[in-house]
């Protein structure tokens, strides 16, 4: 990696300047600046956006191609300081997969032993606690070939957990839990927030809603939004309404359940004045998708 | 209940120091007895690291036969668990290994140029054992295992390691039942070979994937045999002749020293 700047270094987050990574001639993040703190930030974007890029190069998975990166204010080129962030790091990759042979416990054991949590009682106290914290302790003993594609996802994020990280970068963590279980996991995050910085990629919009203060867009590799979901709600009023008739082509609009149509579009003045339109308050999802454009009809 | 322990009574049985008569009285007393029982003064930590211990006895994950293998051997439960799980280290891969080297020995008693297909198949055993050890797609947990402390060419040694041992101890004792082949000395022809494209994998896998690595080493294993069966006045086995021997441990020297560099700057 060659370092064009060297960012100061945030002791309890993250701070990049002008990140690059590429695979081969694709730039799939290109020139992202960056400040996170203790907190939960939501990382939203279009499949391809480089949102797993941008973690895996958080959590030392990748090389940045170029720019400059400090986590925790360590720097993850270098070796002892790497390896420093690694034990301060909790990271669940997107599709996480395990030993099929292995029991919850064991997986938890073998990755402790990993992250080198201390003696054997001890490690197995953390495991026990991250165990709880996901609903999984009755589960423990049970092989991970038997568990269901959620009970997967949990254990995926009680091993992010184990050693009380500072830095937690959670790749689409609610995939396969149900709506008891994704109330579960935002309260965890939320309590998790308060000492930790959280960095939460996903496509489950209301995750972001419920969990973040700060979201982040990207959008080819470079952050198109970067501020409140308030702020970004902000930006779509009065570009959301109802209608009765199908809006002409060109226009993001779906079907309602009543038949009528809702309505993501321009700006309200300027939008053709044919039909009778109710206006709504937006979503942080019309928002998005009004930011990013990436709705088809 | 007529009567009960005195304060006294119940501080040196609880502090173990009464004697044996008045202890054993006691504790016999307290058996039955709530309200003494209700009195006995009690040492929290002690209670709770007893529970703790329970616990941790009751919790603890069954050990695989492998991991207990490796306790015996004298290797510390956390490096035991590290190698246990090991891809190449399943029974799976053992059995296919040794049904490779069963088929190829096989074949080096039966048909007239079997040994050679024995002796350039041996060395490549160990190096297949090491390239399917460590990395993404040979390695389910990768994706975890990759942003830990020990992720890295840590790791990859330590498992290197453990592969080699039933690797080259099955690949000698193959060896052994070769025709022609007498002693230990003479069922070792493979190994510097062997070793020096272990090594060659393992500096290579600074810029490749580790299984993109041996497999790129096995293919100039391959090349290498092509270029002595085809060449005239060449012959394969002279890949294994004292002079090629030479030349194998200087490779593996310093193949070896470039993955030990590797290990102190990564």
């Amino acid at each position: 990696m060659t370092t064009t700047t060297s960012p100061t270094a945030l002791t309890n987050g993250v701070r990049a300047r002008g990140l690059v990574r590429t695979y081969g001639t694709r730039r799939a993040l290109d020139g992202i600046d960056l400040d996170l703190g203790p907190g939960v930030t939501g990382l939203l974007g279009r499949n391809g956006a480089g949102k797993t890029t941008l973690l895996r190069c958080l959590a030392t998975d990748l090389e940045p191609t170029d720019g400059g990166l400090s986590v925790l204010g360590l720097d993850p080129e270098r070796s002892i300081e790497r390896t420093e962030i690694r034990r301060r790091l909790g990271y669940l990759p997107q599709n996480s997969s395990f030993y099929p042979h292995f029991t919850a416990f064991g997986l938890l054991d073998y990755m402790a032993v990993l992250k080198e949590q201390g003696g054997r009682r001890q490690r197995h106290e953390e495991i026990r606690r991250a165990l709880r914290r996901v609903d999984l302790y009755d589960r423990r003993h049970t092989r991970i070939r038997r568990l269901s594609g959620g009970m997967r996802q949990r254990l995926g994020l009680a091993a992010a957990l184990l050693g009380d990280p500072r830095l937690l970068l959670l790749d689409e963590p609610t995939i396969g839990l149900d709506p008891e279980q994704r109330i579960r996991f935002r309260d965890l995050v939320s309590e998790l927030a308060v000492h930790s910085t959280v960095l939460l990629s996903t496509h489950q919009i209301e995750d972001v809603a419920a969990l973040c203060r700060r979201v982040l867009v990207l959008d080819r590799g470079r952050v198109i939004f970067d501020g409140a979901p308030t702020d970004l709600i902000a930006r779509a009023r009065g570009r959301v309404w109802e209608q009765a008739s199908r809006p002409p082509e060109g226009v993001t609009a779906w079907r309602l359940a009543d038949g009528r149509y809702r309505v993501l579009g321009p700006e309200e003045g300027d939008a053709p004045d044919t039909v009778e339109r109710v206006p709504l308050e937006p979503s942080l999802e019309d928002a998005y998708l009004l930011l990013t454009g990436s709705v088809t009809r | 209940m007529s009567w009960h322990l005195s304060h006294a009574q119940l501080h040196r049985y609880a502090t173990h120091t009464a004697d044996d008569v008045t202890a054993m009285s006691a504790e016999a007393h307290l058996t039955y007895c709530t309200h003494c029982r209700d009195r006995l003064p009690t040492d929290e930590a002690w209670l709770e690291r007893s529970w703790a211990d329970l616990r941790d006895i009751v919790d603890r994950p069954r050990l695989s036969p492998l991991e207990r293998l490796l306790g015996t051997l004298g290797l510390r439960e956390g490096t035991a668990k590290l190698l246990a799980a090991t891809p190449t280290l399943y029974r799976a891969w053992l059995v296919a290994t040794m049904i490779v080297l069963a088929a190829t020995l096989a074949l080096a008693h039966e048909i007239p140029r079997g040994t050679l297909l024995f002796s350039f198949t041996v060395p490549v055993v160990p190096l297949a054992g090491v390239a399917l050890a460590y990395g993404p797609g040979v390695d389910p947990a990768h994706s975890l295992a990759s942003v830990t402390p020990w992720a890295g060419p840590r790791l990859l040694l330590l498992r290197t390691c453990a592969v080699l041992v039933p690797a080259l101890t099955l690949c000698t004792v193959a060896a052994l039942l070769m025709p022609s082949v007498a002693t230990v000395h003479e069922a070792v022809f493979w190994l510097l070979p062997a070793l020096a494209m272990v090594a060659a994998c393992l500096a290579l896998s600074r810029w490749l994937h580790l299984s993109v690595a041996g497999a790129a080493v096995g293919g100039g294993w391959l090349l290498l045999l092509a270029t002595f069966a085809l060449l005239e006045g060449t012959d394969p086995f002279q890949l294994f002749s004292p002079l090629a021997q030479a030349a194998w441990a200087t490779a593996l020297a310093l193949l070896a020293t470039v993955v030990a560099l590797r290990m102190r700057t990564a």
